[in-house]
């Protein structure tokens, strides 16, 4: 976890912590340090790095595991479903087979489900993230630079943002797009239904960053350091990317950490309410779904969705925390 | 490291924990857990078709035959996941719609429930269940006395007129066609346009107030059964709104729509003017209806198991206990008693639209290929749907004789081998069947099982989910875009020839022959099973007629039949499923204290 700041800003760093020997430290540095200090901060990271690993590994933990997440294996094999459609052995069908038992009904198997579900929901979440992030931070500093007119009507589009149903529009919204753009005799493209969703999330996720970041750009922007470079001739742009830009990473990094779990659970919630991805393709959110209509029959299948969501959504909320005390060891206790 | 950080963790491992120490028990204990052959295992109790006879005038009395232990009064609930399609009778056709019809709409005839599993065709707003002359082609109905409309205007033949005039009008296209075409040719619009530019139909006459006479083209011994249907319910002259109609219908039953909100809830209060003693079929025993619509099987079968507050007073009409709940709800001794169980009396079927699959040896290939063993499992297993293979439905066929032509007793989880073979040497080796599928979640999830089924046999699927509510709208339009789509059809009265001449019948939007298969041939032949007077000879031929079509045309692949188990509230009594109709009736209904 290094951040992009770069050593020009070495007089702000001696500002926030004193130095005791004679090595310079630039800010990153100092972060990097005090971060590999907290244990829960580097427990969590590490967690969080096995999920994205899991993630982006899904295909080769497939092949090595020997089963692909959408073979029906408990209806292609008999005696591992009974009649009801519900696994035969304990524990949801758990066996040295099938690791973390099958799915009722359709009997596929829980394990491949689950790493591909981590793999759709964190792609849609990291994607969604990007793009709020990016929006944030554009419509954030454009607002708190320009001030006067601009940042009126900006600040009330992201009073609009923040205040409208964003979950029922989503619903609402979802069915319309696809019967806008797929042709009748077309299955709905699993791409669609990613860009829909990730574009969805976006759209009403950029808000708070945004008002965040004009918060901090409306208090620099006064600063003696701006305005030396706004005497010096610096042109708006240098201004913002050079001055103010580096000063705001830091609140950058920590609402885009927080971001990212609030996503993963957005997009499953979506799922869960019947917007997200089809019943073909591999979803944390749908896993859920199909766990609450089944768990007085196999609480198993909603246990392993569930706890791998509580500790991946725990583990990155506690990241968050661990960075920002890292950067900002003021607000620690 | 700060407090919130530690109870975070603590949390974390707390789920761990519970990860490792859980311990779920197994499924053995289910009936016939073990891997059995697919072959349709039998419901718990034998089957009895239903019995219907011919009621007397006698009969046609009110009241209606009263449920053991009835109250009168109180407040009933029904839930269901569906809101009414329609409401103006001549667009009704699917069950539910006309279930529900038996409530606000009246017609000449209908069934009198005697007994459970007995009913007599009897006179509702007519005397008797009619007169017959002519050698069967002309019928003569006497309006009773006392019959009323809402607003205490007494019902006149003048009404019924207009009720089966106004069925041959543009806008009027779900309803049932049979008496339309009896009284003048199978495309019966174009014989008529309907009442509202002034004409009168030639073949129905009222000599006064209380008479009306309908004269066929043919004979139709049957006809006063064709009049049962909620489709021939009647429609007030003075109040036919047209297309309006079919959201504030006039009410000339029992009850009153009070309130409506489209998907939601709908209350009824009772119509003042309904006179009990004028009618033998409704009890109509609570002064209230509240119903509600937009719920899942699955909350509807947890509120019933629950059975706390007001839901003890609340049934369903259709929402049966969906597969996930099933193993539970059969082996809890303590819901015996409010557990209705019923197999389908449908014809259930996945139509090919043969506008669009045009090789027989593709459509052979579907029907090789079908995971019927898969999809009896998603379903619920044997207890939830049983595999026939004939297009006739075993429960409802006096004289039915089982035929197996795709390998399904043997082989009832799909012959792909065989399915690949037939691809191969059809037209197209690398076919794309657009399925089309009605938007449900376990519906969901039969998609995903034929998808997989179907792609092992190389048959691309491409699954189009449609609307609920307009499903059978949509699949029913002759122009559709769809290869294959899931269809029912029961026969309308207790008779052959209701299933296999609508099936393969006129092509029409909003007709009930979705794989427009209508050759000249079949026509003819089932004309002529139709008018056989010998009708142990009719039934042989019907029977065989199945196999022939099957064989020479495979419109359809034959789906799985549905055995419906439903619960109620413990307050709720006179509950049963009416073996015609497949719905739980709201005749019998009432609600204990």
């Amino acid at each position: 976890m290094t951040t992009p700041t770069s050593t020009e800003d070495a007089i702000d760093a001696t500002s926030v912590t004193e130095t005791s020997g004679a090595v310079g430290r630039s800010p990153g540095q100092l972060m990097w340090l005090r971060f590999k200090r907290d244990r829960t901060g580097v427990i969590s990271a590490i967690i969080v790095i096995f999920f994205f690993l899991v993630a982006l590994l899904a295909p080769v933990i497939s092949m090595v595991y020997g089963k692909d997440p959408y073979t029906l294996y408990g209806q292609d094999i008999p005696g591992l479903l009974n009649d009801y459609g519900y696994p035969i052995q304990p524990n949801g069908g758990i066996s040295s087979e099938y690791w973390f038992g099958l799915e009722p009904s359709l009997g596929r198997d829980v394990f491949t489900q689950l790493v591909y579900g981590i793999r759709t929901s964190l792609g849609i979440a990291v994607a969604a993230t990007l793009i709020t992030t990016t929006l944030g931070i554009v419509v954030g500093i454009v607002a708190g630079y320009a001030g006067g007119r601009t940042d009126y009507f900006v600040g009330r589009l992201i009073d609009l943002t923040l205040s409208f149903p964003q979950t029922i529009f989503i619903i609402a919204f979802t069915p319309v797009v696809e019967s806008l753009l797929v042709p009748s005799d077309e299955e709905t493209p699993v791409w669609l239904r990613a860009v829909t969703l990730t574009i969805m999330l976006s759209a009403f996720g950029w808000a708070g960053l945004a008002r965040l970041l004009r918060g901090y750009v409306l208090s620099m922007r006064e600063r003696e350091y701006v305005e030396a470079a706004r005497v010096t001739g610096a042109s708006p742009a240098r201004i913002v990317f050079k001055e103010l830009l580096p000063n705001l990473w830091t609140p950058i990094l920590i609402q885009s950490t927080l971001l990212l779990p609030a996503m993963v659970t957005a997009e499953a919630g979506l799922s869960f309410l019947g917007v997200g991805m089809g019943e073909l393709v591999p979803d944390w959110g749908r896993m859920f779904l199909r766990a609450t209509q089944v768990y007085q029959n196999d609480i198993t299948y909603l246990i392993f969705p569930g706890v791998a969501l509580l500790i991946f959504v725990v583990a990155f909320n506690l990241l968050g925390d661990s960075v920002r005390d890292a950067f900002d060891p003021k607000i620690k206790r | 490291m700060n407090y919130r950080k530690r109870s975070a963790l603590a949390v974390l491992a707390a789920a761990s924990l519970a990860l490792v120490g859980a311990c779920a028990p197994g499924n053995q204990g289910a009936p016939a857990g073990a891997p059995t052959a697919g072959s349709s295992a039998p419901a718990q109790e034998p089957y009895k078709p239903a019995v219907i006879t011919m009621g007397t005038a006698e009969d046609s009395k009110g009241p209606a035959v009263e449920p053991e232990g009835v109250v009168k009064g109180g407040t009933v609930t029904m839930i269901d996941r569906d809101d009414f399609a329609h409401l103006d009778p001549a667009q009704s056709y699917v069950n539910t719609a006309t279930n529900f019809g038996l409530l606000i709409h009246r017609g000449l005839t209908g069934y009198k429930r005697v007994a459970k599993g007995e009913f007599k065709l009897v006179g509702d707003l007519a005397t008797d269940a009619g007169t017959v002359s002519d050698g069967g082609k002309t019928w003569t109905f006497t309006l009773k006395d006392g019959v009323k409309w809402q607003d205490g205007s007494a019902i006149t033949s003048a009404d019924v007129r207009w009720t089966i005039e106004r069925t041959f009008a543009d806008y009027i296209t779900f309803g049932p066609s049979y008496i339309q075409q009896w009284l003048t040719q199978d495309d019966y619009k174009k014989a008529y346009s309907g009442p509202y530019d002034g004409k009168q139909l030639d073949g129905i006459e009222t000599p006064d107030d209380k008479t009306i006479v309908f004269k066929f083209k043919a004979p139709h011994a049957d006809a006063n059964y064709a009049f049962a249907m909620g489709g021939y319910a009647i429609v007030p002259k003075a109040k036919d709104t047209k297309e309006k109609y079919d959201k504030e219908p006039f009410s000339s039953g029992p009850y009153i729509i009070k309130s409506h909100v489209v998907d939601k809830s709908m209350e009824l209060a009772r119509n003042p003017h309904w006179d009990a003693a004028t009618d033998p079929i409704r009890g109509a025993y609570p002064d209230v209806w509240k119903l509600e619509f937009g719920q899942e099987p699955l909350q509807i079968t947890d509120r019933f198991v629950a059975d706390v507050g007001p839901d003890q007073q609340a049934f369903t009409f259709y929402a049966a206990v969906p597969p996930e709940r099933l193993q539970q709800v059969l082996n809890d001794a303590s819901l015996a008693d409010r557990r209705m169980v019923s197999p389908s009396p449908y014809g259930n079927y996945y139509y090919f639209n043969l506008d669009r699959v045009k090789d027989q040896k593709l459509r052979q290939a579907v029907n090789y290929a079908w995971p019927s063993k898969q999809i009896q499992q998603t379903l619920g297993g044997p207890q939830a749907a049983a595999l026939p293979t004939t297009i006739l439905n075993e429960n409802t066929t006096v004289g039915y004789k089982p035929y197996d032509l795709f390998g399904k007793t043997t082989k009832p989880e799909g012959d792909i081998e065989k399915a690949k073979q037939l691809v191969a040497e059809s037209d197209n080796p690398s076919p794309t069947i657009v399925y089309a599928y009605n938007q449900t979640p376990v519906q969901e999830q039969v998609t995903v099982v034929i998808k997989n089924a179907l792609e092992k046999a190389g048959i691309k699927v491409v699954a189009k989910p449609l609307d609920r509510k307009t499903y059978y709208d949509s699949i029913s339009q002759t122009k559709n875009e769809f290869d294959l789509y899931w269809g029912g059809w029961g026969a309308d009265w207790p008779s052959g020839s209701t299933v296999m001449p609508i099936i393969f019948g006129p092509v029409s939007d909003g007709g009930q022959n979705m794989s427009h298969l209508n050759t000249p041939e079949l026509t003819a032949k089932m004309k002529e099973i139709s008018e056989n007077p010998d009708i142990d000879a009719a039934n042989t031929a019907w029977m065989e007629l199945d196999k022939e079509i099957q064989e020479k045309y495979t419109p359809l692949v034959v789906a799985e039949n549905r055995i419906a188990t439903t619960l109620h509230g413990s307050k709720v009594g006179g509950a049963e499923i009416d073996p015609q109709m497949w719905i739980v009736s709201p005749n019998t209904i009432f609600v204990k204290p």
